[in-house]
């Protein structure tokens, strides 16, 4: 076995067009290959201490390029983005421990492609893009046509995920990231709703995304939602869990039964569109959302 | 045995605490040995088979493998502390999963487990036993065909795929029930569950001639080196076994396990092997899963809500063999009678034989689940009799002189306290909104005698040394043992250093396992020092010119009672026992003896029945429940333990403290599943949920002490396990307020609890 350790993106992108496979944080490689899922690679690249990937930029217009290094630690903890994008804090905020929050990447959870992993349906409301970058040039594509199906994406082997990009968010938009989970660390999404909401300035809806986790072999978009422009949220709130119970098609597993995945994705889908709704019209949501809310597990602390 | 006031301890510093704080502690799979080799199992490919074909050759032709055994290179020895339906390695018949057929030792453990991976094993098919209750029936196939033909341990009732079959009787229920003006009847279904020790078992061993030396993360070095003995066929004093740090049990670690299959394979290789698991083989292949369970109970009172008749049948599985499960039948109708006076009393229980993963000790054996299944019912009860759930308890459970259901009479026990306590700190009665409630419920659990042996010296220097064979698990049992050895020579802890964990060196002890290492061990270290204590006092009178009996030993000082002036330092004393008589005390001490029962019978009677220093306990949960999820929050606990004199306040705390969390983990997210071959479906840590810190409610802790007589050292009794019986009862008896009616399956899981709400439990 091979381990390159690159400190610039086209010495990777180098290592990789030879063959070798990325490794950021580790925390989905390594630890699937002890687990039996792969085996390590014959060829490894590790990515993490490429100063160009663990930048994180806003721009003047407030955009924001999120390198793919970038931690969840960063993430769940940078003002910007807990303020304006929210949803990609939520999930974030989340993720493992703390311990996997510091070695975890943004890159290494989109390039993973799990239909459980928690940063995806945020980016998917946020409506992100992916750069991709091979020796032969570079890509951008919205994050929804990387992943093509469970653990499987539409980059190439020799394209390095190099940044995630979020457009500026709107005013008087809000998003949220909730999921349900049996215990408050250490754990996987059940199942998991994003959600923006952006409002008019009477408090009904301009417009609604969403987006579900682990309900499907890939992150889905809620489809259909143009036609809430000027309902209420709480009618929003029911007709986008309604979408969701709809368009989900979620397995049974050790976790949860199919038919229990279908009900809950309702819940956490309109608990998300509240949520954002409540961050669109103003209101500091603290994140994550799930603490903050008590979704799912209630928050602590007798009443 | 006098009981004394305790010695109050301003601090207590463990002295293992700053070797695993700071990670320079050693454990098992830390160690290693120069021309170690690594080992590797094969094991069962189906989970109920007779092996047609096993081929061992591909195995052994690997380079780098030194040896590869089977059942065929061991003696032909069956065993088992109760019933001897057990052997190292299959033989013929494979029963579950985690069955081991051969082990491999190799240059590297990678390729140890390849060349296990290669050993060709065929099986002919047979029927999967996987429904512990359809086991039962008489045409139901045999786990274990030659089941007649086993030794077994003779208290043990045996019929079948029934491994042990227990029965309490008193008065005559069936009658007193048929006058009873209220009847209710309850099932309900425990799954199986985990100890889930964060470090996974490792074995290391060398041979030195005809002695082995086996380094084990071990719960209990002593039942570990009598195993080795037992199916190795060697002396005990030929076999040696050292416990570097232990990275936790919980009763996981507890019986004989793969120590034998080590030592086997380090003498085929002629060379030390260690073998480490992983966490799916921790999940899997150890003889100490907790235990699955059916409960079916039927009460009767009187209007006034007094009870006046219990019957009830517990059907437990015991997986493929019997590890220390035996007494798990008479334990568990223990439990589901509870501490409650119950005049007309018929309880059985069996411990049934299934293709899965063998059941063992794990903290508090049978009581989390009977206790929650039992303290579910009695909420039942105390609504049909239309009384709040706490009243009914306090009308009919066992107190102060009062007769238990297996017709003990009890001396001063604070059940009642306890009652008060975790209700008033729980503020029970106040309102909540319609999402929260606070459940209750009591349980209680015996002290275990049983012999236990330790040294006391203190060398020329004035410095001490304890030698025990007490193990120490995590729970700070051994370590309390420099405070009582300190208050007996007038000394300070930290003037004691522990050599422990090493089966050569110290004398006997039954290990970290029934809440017995302060109880039994502390009793025999006060025996020792007390033996050193006398010799100081002693020497002391010589050198101070007056009577033994004048002399006090306190900070460190023996000095002639209320002549203070007239003092001489123990480390002067020792000194000049140096040139003499040395300064050693040896104890061990009888054990306290098991109380009367009188009107009852038992059938099956392993003396689960008579409990010696019964410890009582209630706990008050406040929860809140999702409605729309069934996710269930805890809110707060509040617990209350009459475990006699607490001897050391923060260890005291911590285990009530962990028992708690554990009890959290059992009433909501763990819980063993099983697919249809029997086979474990969630055997890792992130299918099998623990609870982690972030989870933890704040827990409110009450000790009602009563120094108890016929007890541990100065009226302790024992705490390790009590904590873990009533928590998921009480979560339960919450929850069932929330949603109207109790979830009648443990781990109450989110989608059960919602199953629950919504009718669809498929219970009406
Ligand atoms: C204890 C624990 C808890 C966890 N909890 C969660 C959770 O709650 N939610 C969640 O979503 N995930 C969770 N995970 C999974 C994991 O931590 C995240 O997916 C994390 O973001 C992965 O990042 P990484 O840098 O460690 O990826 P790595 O393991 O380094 O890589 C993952 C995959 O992506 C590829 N890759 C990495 N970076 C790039 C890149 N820049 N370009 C191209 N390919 C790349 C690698 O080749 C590999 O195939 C958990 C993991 C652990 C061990």
């Amino acid at each position: 076995m091979s381990l390159l350790i690159a400190t610039t993106v086209d010495d990777a992108l180098a290592a990789m067009a030879a063959g070798a496979r990325p490794i950021a944080g580790g925390s989905d490689l390594v630890v699937g290959a002890r687990h039996g899922k792969a085996p390590l690679p014959d060829s490894l690249v590790a990515i993490d201490r490429i100063a160009e990937l663990r930048a994180l930029d806003v721009d003047t217009s407030g955009a924001v390029r999120i390198g793919a290094g970038v931690s969840h630690h960063l993430i769940e903890s940078h003002p910007v983005l807990v303020e304006r994008f929210s949803a990609l804090a939520d999930a974030a905020a989340l993720v493992g421990s703390p311990s996997t929050r510091h070695v975890g990447t943004i890159g290494g959870n989109v390039m993973n492609a799990s239909p459980a992993m928690d940063t995806g349906a945020p980016l998917v409301v946020l409506g992100a893009s992916v750069e991709l970058r091979a020796v032969t040039g570079s890509r951008t594509m919205p994050i929804g046509e990387l992943w093509i199906g469970p653990g499987r994406t539409a980059a190439s082997p020799d394209e390095l995920c190099v940044a995630v990009h979020l457009p500026a968010p709107a005013s008087r938009c809000g998003s949220a990231y909730v999921r349900l989970e049996y215990r408050r660390a250490m754990e996987i999404a059940v199942v998991g709703a994003a959600a923006s909401v952006t409002l008019a300035a009477d408090g009904t809806v301009t417009s609604v995304h969403a987006a579900l986790t682990a309900v499907a072999p890939t992150i889905i978009a809620v489809a259909g939602l143009e036609h809430l422009a000027g309902a209420t949220v709480a009618e929003a709130a029911v007709a986008v869990g309604d979408a969701a119970r709809q368009q989900a098609t979620p397995i049974s597993d050790v976790r949860a039964s199919d038919r229990y995945r279908r009900h809950t994705i309702a819940v956490m889908a309109q608990r998300a569109v509240d949520a954002a709704a409540r961050r669109a019209a103003g209101e500091r949501v603290p994140v994550p959302v799930n603490r903050a809310l008590g979704i799912g597990a209630a928050t602590g602390g007798p009443s | 045995m006098t009981v004394t006031e305790p010695a109050p301890t301003s601090r207590f510093v463990r002295a293992d605490g700053p070797d695993k704080v700071t990670g320079s502690g050693r454990y098992a799979a830390d160690l290693t040995l120069t021309g170690v080799l690594q080992a590797a199992f094969r094991y069962a490919d189906v989970t109920h088979g007779r092996i047609t074909r096993l081929d061992v050759e591909p195995a052994r032709s690997m380079p780098g493998v030194l040896a590869v055994l089977t059942a065929a290179d061991v003696p032909d020895v069956r065993y088992g502390p109760f019933v001897a339906d057990r052997t190292l390695f299959a033989r013929d018949v494979v029963r579950f999963e985690g069955e081991i057929v051969a082990a491999v030792a190799a240059t590297s453990a990678e390729i140890a487990r390849r060349a296990a991976a290669a050993i060709v094993v065929e099986y002919e098919p047979l029927p999967i036993v996987n429904d512990v209750e359809a086991a039962l029936a008489p045409d139901a196939p045999l786990v274990h065909a030659d089941w007649a033909s086993y030794g077994a341990a003779d208290p043990i009732v045996r019929d079948r795929n029934d491994a042990s079959y227990a029965s309490i009787t008193k008065g005559d229920a069936d009658a007193a029930m048929a006058d009873a003006d209220i009847v209710l009847s309850s099932r309900y279904v425990a799954d199986a569950s985990h100890a889930a020790p964060i470090e996974p078992r490792a074995v290391l061993a060398q041979w030195e001639g005809d002695k082995v030396t086996i380094w084990s993360s071990t719960q209990v070095p002593f039942d570990a080196r009598a195993g080795v003995c037992e199916t190795l066929g060697l002396p005990a004093n030929r076999v040696r076994i050292i416990v570097p740090h232990l990275g936790g049990g919980f009763g996981g670690k507890c019986g004989f396990h793969v120590e034998a299959h080590v030592a086997a394979l380090a003498r085929a290789a002629r060379r030390p092997v260690r073998l480490v698991f992983t966490r799916r083989e921790e999940f899997v292949v150890p003889d100490r899963r907790r235990e699955g369970m059916v409960v079916e109970l039927t009460t009767g009172l009187r209007g006034d809500g007094t009870i006046v008749a219990r019957t009830g049948r517990v059907i437990i599985d015991n997986g493929a063999y019997t590890a220390d499960s035996g007494f798990f039948s008479q334990l568990a109708a223990m439990h589901v009678a509870g501490p409650y006076r119950i005049p007309h009393l018929h309880v059985e229980a069996h411990l049934v034989y299934t293709n899965h993963q063998p059941s063992g000790s794990v903290r508090a054996p049978t009581a989390p689940q009977a206790c929650w299944a039992l303290e579910s019912h009695t909420d039942e009860l105390a609504a049909a009799a239309g009384l709040d759930p706490v009243e009914f308890r306090r009308r009919n459970v066992v107190d102060t002189g009062s007769e238990g259901p297996s017709g003990q009479t009890y001396d001063e026990i604070g059940l009642r306290r306890c009652v008060d306590a975790a209700t008033a700190a729980a503020g029970y009665g106040r309102d909540l909104p319609d999402d929260e409630a606070i459940g209750v419920a009591v349980g209680w659990w015996p002290s275990f005698t049983a012999a236990s042996g330790a040294f006391v010296k203190i060398d020329g220097d004035g410095s001490a040394q304890i030698v025990t064979g007490a193990q120490e698990c995590g729970t700070g049992a051994v370590m309390t043992l420099r405070q009582l050895a300190a208050d007996e020579l007038g000394m300070s802890p930290d003037d004691f250093q522990l050599v422990y964990q090493d089966t050569s060196v110290a004398p006997y002890d039954m290990g970290a396992t029934g809440s017995q290492t302060l109880f039994n061990n502390g009793r025999a270290v006060v025996h020792a020092a007390g033996q050193v204590a006398e010799q100081l006092k002693r020497l002391a009178a010589d050198h101070l010119e007056a009577a033994p009996d004048d002399i006090v030993l306190a900070d460190g000082q023996a000095s002639v009672a209320g002549t203070p002036s007239r003092t001489v330092s123990i480390a002067e004393l020792a000194g000049i026992a140096a040139g003499g008589e040395l300064l050693i005390g040896h104890g061990s001490g009888a054990p306290p003896s098991a109380p009367a029962l009188v009107g009852s019978s038992c059938v099956g009677d392993v003396g689960m029945a008579a409990f010696v220093a019964p410890q009582f306990s209630c706990h008050a949960v406040h929860v809140k429940v999702d409605r729309d999820t069934g996710v269930v929050r805890v809110l707060g606990v509040s617990a209350a333990h009459d475990s006699g004199t607490i001897i050391n306040q923060i260890g005291a705390r911590g285990q009530v403290e962990g028992g708690v969390m554990m009890g959290i983990g059992q009433a909501l997210t763990e819980g063993t599943r099983y697919d249809d071959a029997g086979r474990q479906r969630n055997p890792a840590m992130l299918e099998y949920k623990l609870q982690t810190c972030a989870d933890a409610p704040p827990i409110h802790i009450d000790f009602v002490e009563i120094p108890t007589p016929d007890a541990g050292p100065r009226g302790a009794k024992g705490l390790a396990e009590a904590p873990n019986v009533p928590t998921a009862a009480a979560i339960a008896n919450a929850v069932a307020q929330v949603v109207g009616r109790p979830v009648r399956q443990l781990p109450m899981t989110a989608e059960r609890v919602w199953n629950t709400l919504t009718g669809e439990d498929g219970v009406s």
